[in-house]
């Protein structure tokens, strides 16, 4: 029997969806084993409850308010051997991905991020799928046990349900290694700007627009589509360079990569600076004038015409849609 | 200051992927190796942050079969690094990322930094475990997804910002220290045509395969085994919407996407 | 022995090039073409990375480039704007008088301050009333003291109203024909010197053209190049230096056709199937690649025969005049396979076709070229 351990993270109080995705990856590779949550930092076991993991070790400590990769890395490994876990699953974010190497050395484990599949095999290993290029290939690996330290990709694994059932909670002693491990000194945070919606990285629908477009005036047809949605709004570099819309908003190979379930790219051509960064969504539709743009060669679905006419009836008809 | 820069060979943006006659990795026939994307973000830092510190060094450091690793090297080189160290792979080497950190942190035990710096991660296999991981194995803090890095000099070390879910982390990290830097938000340069010229008659260190096989060893049990490299079924175009008007076109769309795809909020 | 494989040097100046091209060039060559603006900040950056005085010897600040590294550099730069390409090189070609003929104190005095900073430079040789007949110059050069005074016009001079430097062919006698003619280095602060109105282009847009009037211009003996009876043959080799390149110009725009055209004819559709799976396509695509190959072959056994020492003004007029027909047949051939689409100026090809006709025209016209190469041929069979 295999444990499995998660780190569960918080963003502003609540568990991020990526943990709970790693949750249900944990369940589905311990065979039956303890799947244990680890949470650290201030804010006590507050949004454990209902996650579904068997139970909780709480790493609390006045100087884990942001605690450093160095320092999550120890944490995960004493809370990996104090639940007898031989698989760390960490949540596809930022501070996820960067966990994987430091704990891969620490606890000499077999480490893979990106993930997109995950399967037990035999003898204590695992066998995981993992885009690779940018998501233009896919590389299927497998991964020795007895240890392994996973990061998933967000939105490749769905949640758990919830459960109702109270999770234990218990504090994990602090390793010794904790306060030799380099602290990070975090001096402020900017919530990202300009989103009334999700973020970008993080939203499950995303609205592009680019160079069809044509002004960053009109772009507000495509902030009110994503509106309707209630999806992140991003944008080609075409859009980004010119200054329309700041960089942040930019998707493609030199901005962020995304893999939404759904993505819709309004007047935008399609050239492979920004098809690598959104390839991997699960659903592309493309609304261009121009009915050989390259664009259309990646979309599931696409509309061609005029994108001033499309645009504006299709927020209509989503806001429609959504109301009923 | 003594700074050090992690570069990958990567395969050139517009080469065409296919498997090898395995079908376990990328068939390297062909293809054009190139300075990972990322990384050359993380040479323009050093560079930027030697200029604003005269005296500063900055050495280049690369992992991987030798006309490969020397290529890049000689492009970071091209774009103004002063020194540069080649980590021969042993013939038949894991390319499993721990192992490659192993190999990087042999170079900089050689060479110690007192900043290194790295992509958050390569274009190629996208894993952003060896810098973490070369963290780790040098004691050093690091931090990953790293904008606009400056120093002020001084020994209080180097302020940041990293872009984490949800916003953007003001950080400060006492040195030495690795940071990985996010890809092209400081605009890379472009070589100079006498540099590169220069470039291609530098001198660059070369660490024997057998010393780096050595440093490699002890993660050998845990290197993950390749058991297949796919190409996604080509995409076959776009299933185009017919409509006689734009409301027409929206309805469609939407029933599309509720019913058939099943991605409506 | 043959060898067509390039150095480890070629492959990186040349992936420079490519990258310059595609991340600088490529995105403002449409804009330029369709308002004719003269892309400055580009050849700032052009020059900043030695793109620009590429056969000038280091020690005078250029690149120091033979002609065959110069031509992979050009036909890249070309490929993302012939236009763009033509003003970048005009330096070149307007400070080669000055490489073959000037002394060494002249090419430190003109050529270190010059390569130093951004500037441009403009050979002034072709005149209102004829171009190809070089020898009947009617720009005057007069005598006056330790000074010439010249009077006269040039035109379709590039880059004439933004250089700072001109290089100017004038006669001290028309009846001497080619043996008056006289070359001179002339600063455009030099009082005497107008520039005239650009000119309005078919092609190369992105390039400035205009007249260069020198009305009483002194210009100092000290920036005579060359002997008073050298000024025809100075002429005559710096266009067997820099005719090559104008192959390799053709080459990029042959070659950003068939790109252009492959890849457009695996998108677009008909009767079912890519038209690139109709063999009325597959033909035109194959003769169009046997015509780039050739090209690029021409130049580079001409850029090659000079580097070796040989005189190759029979080579090179074939390079020249080879690539520049290739160049426009492959254009339109391109535009042919884009169908209606391919006449209109959203798509980048019809730019090919009207940026391929001026490499037939200038730096002689394939009309020349083709003297040029029969004589030399004749002259074989004595």
């Amino acid at each position: 029997m295999t444990g499995v351990l998660v780190l569960l993270e918080r963003h502003a109080g609540a568990i991020a969806a990526a943990s709970c995705e790693a949750v249900g990856v944990a369940r589905s590779i311990a065979n039956g084993g303890p799947v244990v949550g680890l949470l650290v930092g201030p804010g006590g076991a507050a949004g454990a409850t209902g996650l579904g993991v068997d139970r909780v070790l709480l790493a609390e400590s006045p100087n884990l308010d942001h605690p450093s990769g160095a320092q999550l890395a120890v944490l995960l490994a004493a809370a990996a051997d104090a639940a007898s876990s031989t698989t760390i699953v960490v949540p596809g974010t930022a501070r996820g991905r960067d966990l994987v190497g430091r704990v891969a050395v620490r606890w000499n484990a077999s480490a893979a991020t990106n993930v997109t599949e995950v399967a037990t095999s035999g003898s204590g290993a695992l066998r995981v799928t993992r885009p690779v290029f940018g998501g233009r290939a896919t590389e299927e690996l497998e991964l020795p046990g007895p240890r392994q330290v996973l990061a998933l990709k967000p939105h490749a694994f769905s949640p758990p349900a919830t459960s109702p059932a109270p999770t234990p909670v218990e504090p994990l002693a602090l390793p010794e290694g904790l306060a030799k491990a380099p602290a990070l000194d975090v001096r402020g945070f900017q919530p990202t700007v300009g989103g009334k919606g999700p973020e970008l990285g993080d939203a499950s629908i995303v609205v592009s627009g680019g160079r069809g477009v044509g002004t960053p005036e009109k772009f507000q047809v495509v902030e009110d589509l994503a509106e309707a949605f209630g999806a992140a709004v991003g944008a080609s570099r075409a859009v980004t360079d010119a200054g329309w819309r700041p960089a942040s908003y930019q998707v493609g190979q030199t901005g962020k990569a995304v893999s939404p379930q759904l993505y819709i790219a309004v007047g935008i051509s399609g050239a492979i600076q920004h098809i690598v960064g959104m390839v991997s969504s699960r659903v592309i539709v493309a609304i261009n004038s121009d009915p050989q743009a390259p664009i259309f060669r990646v979309a599931d679905y696409g509309i061609a015409g005029d994108l001033f006419a499309i645009v504006p009836a299709l927020t209509q008809a989503v806001r429609a849609a959504r109301s009923h | 200051m003594e700074i050090a820069v992690l570069v990958k060979p990567v395969p050139d943006a517009e080469t065409r992927l296919r498997p090898d006659a395995k079908g376990l990795a990328l068939d390297p026939e062909g293809v054009k190796w190139v300075l990972a994307g990322y990384d050359e973000s993380a040479v323009e830092q050093a560079l930027l942050l030697k200029e604003a510190a005269p005296g500063t060094t900055v050495r280049a450091i690369s992992y991987g079969p030798v006309a490969r690793a020397e290529e890049v090297l000689r492009s970071a080189l091209a774009l103004g690094c002063d020194a540069a160290t080649s980590l021969e792979a042993p013939p038949e080497a894991p390319t499993d990322a721990v192992s490659v950190a192993r190999a990087l942190a042999l170079a900089l035990t050689k060479h110690p930094a007192s900043l290194v710096l790295c992509g958050k991660q390569a274009g190629d296999d996208e894993g952003g475990i060896v810098g973490p991981a070369v963290a780790e194995l040098l004691g050093l803090p690091d931090l990953g997804v790293a904008t606009n890095v400056r120093w002020d000099g001084g020994p209080g070390g180097l302020t940041m910002e990293r872009s984490v879910e949800g916003g953007l982390e003001q950080g400060r990290t006492a040195l030495p220290a690795l940071v990985a830097l996010q890809q092209a938000w400081n605009d890379p340069r472009t070589a100079k045509l006498p540099n590169i010229l220069k470039s291609r008659k530098a001198p660059i260190e070369r660490i024997p395969a057998a010393e780096v096989a050595a440093a490699m060893a002890p993660s050998a049990a845990t290197a993950p085994r390749r058991l297949g490299f796919r190409l996604p079924p080509p995409r076959t175009g776009a299933k185009m919407i017919e409509y006689k008007t734009p409301e027409e076109a929206a309805e469609k769309l939407v029933r599309i996407l509720r019913e058939e795809a099943k991605v409506f909020p | 022995m043959v060898d067509f494989s390039l150095t480890e040097e070629q492959t990186s100046l040349r992936d420079m090039a490519r990258k310059f091209a595609k991340g600088e060039m490529a995105p403002h060559a449409a804009e330029c073409d369709r308002a004719g603006r003269f892309p400055e900040e580009i050849y700032r950056k052009a020059w900043e990375l030695g793109l620009m005085n590429l056969n000038v010897p280091t020690e005078f600040g250029g690149s120091g480039l033979g002609l065959f590294e110069q031509c992979l550099i050009v036909e890249e730069l070309s490929r993302a704007c012939a236009g763009m390409t033509t003003s970048i090189i005009a330096n070149c070609l307007a400070l080669e008088p000055i490489l073959l003929g000037g002394t060494d104190e002249q090419k430190h005095r003109l050529l270190d301050p010059f390569c130093a900073s951004y500037h441009l430079a403009s050979f002034c040789l072709t005149e209102p009333s004829g171009g190809s007949d070089a020898g009947s110059l009617k720009t005057r050069a007069r005598r006056d003291g330790d000074h010439y005074v010249l009077d006269g016009e040039k035109c379709f001079i590039t880059n004439g109203p933004f250089a700072s430097l001109y290089t100017v062919f004038a006669t001290l006698d028309p009846s001497l024909r080619h043996k008056g003619i006289v070359a001179f280095a002339v600063p455009r602060e030099t009082h005497g010197v107008v520039p005239g109105k650009e000119e309005e282009k078919m092609g190369h847009r992105a390039s400035a053209t205009s007249t260069v009037r020198f009305e009483g211009a002194r210009v100092p003996v000290a920036n005579r190049l060359g002997a008073e009876t050298e000024g025809f043959s100075i002429a005559m080799r710096t266009l067997d230096q820099t005719r090559t390149p104008i192959g390799a110009l053709a080459t990029g725009i042959a070659q950003a056709a068939l790109d252009h055209a492959a890849d457009y004819s695996k998108r677009r559709q008909t009767f079912g199937k890519p038209i690139s799976e109709h063999q009325a396509i597959q033909i035109k695509l194959a003769d169009m690649a046997q015509a780039l190959h050739a090209a690029r072959l021409l130049t580079w056994q001409a850029a090659w025969t000079i580097d070796h020492g040989q005189p190759g003004s029979l080579e090179s007029a074939m390079a020249k005049c080879f690539a520049s027909d290739a160049a426009m047949r492959v254009a339109d051939e391109a535009i042919q396979v884009f169908g209606g689409y391919g006449y209109m100026k959203d798509y980048p090809v019809e730019k090919l076709l009207r940026d391929a006709k001026l490499a037939q025209i200038y730096e002689g016209s394939n009309e020349i070229q083709r003297i040029v190469i029969a004589r030399e041929l004749l002259a074989r069979y004595a």
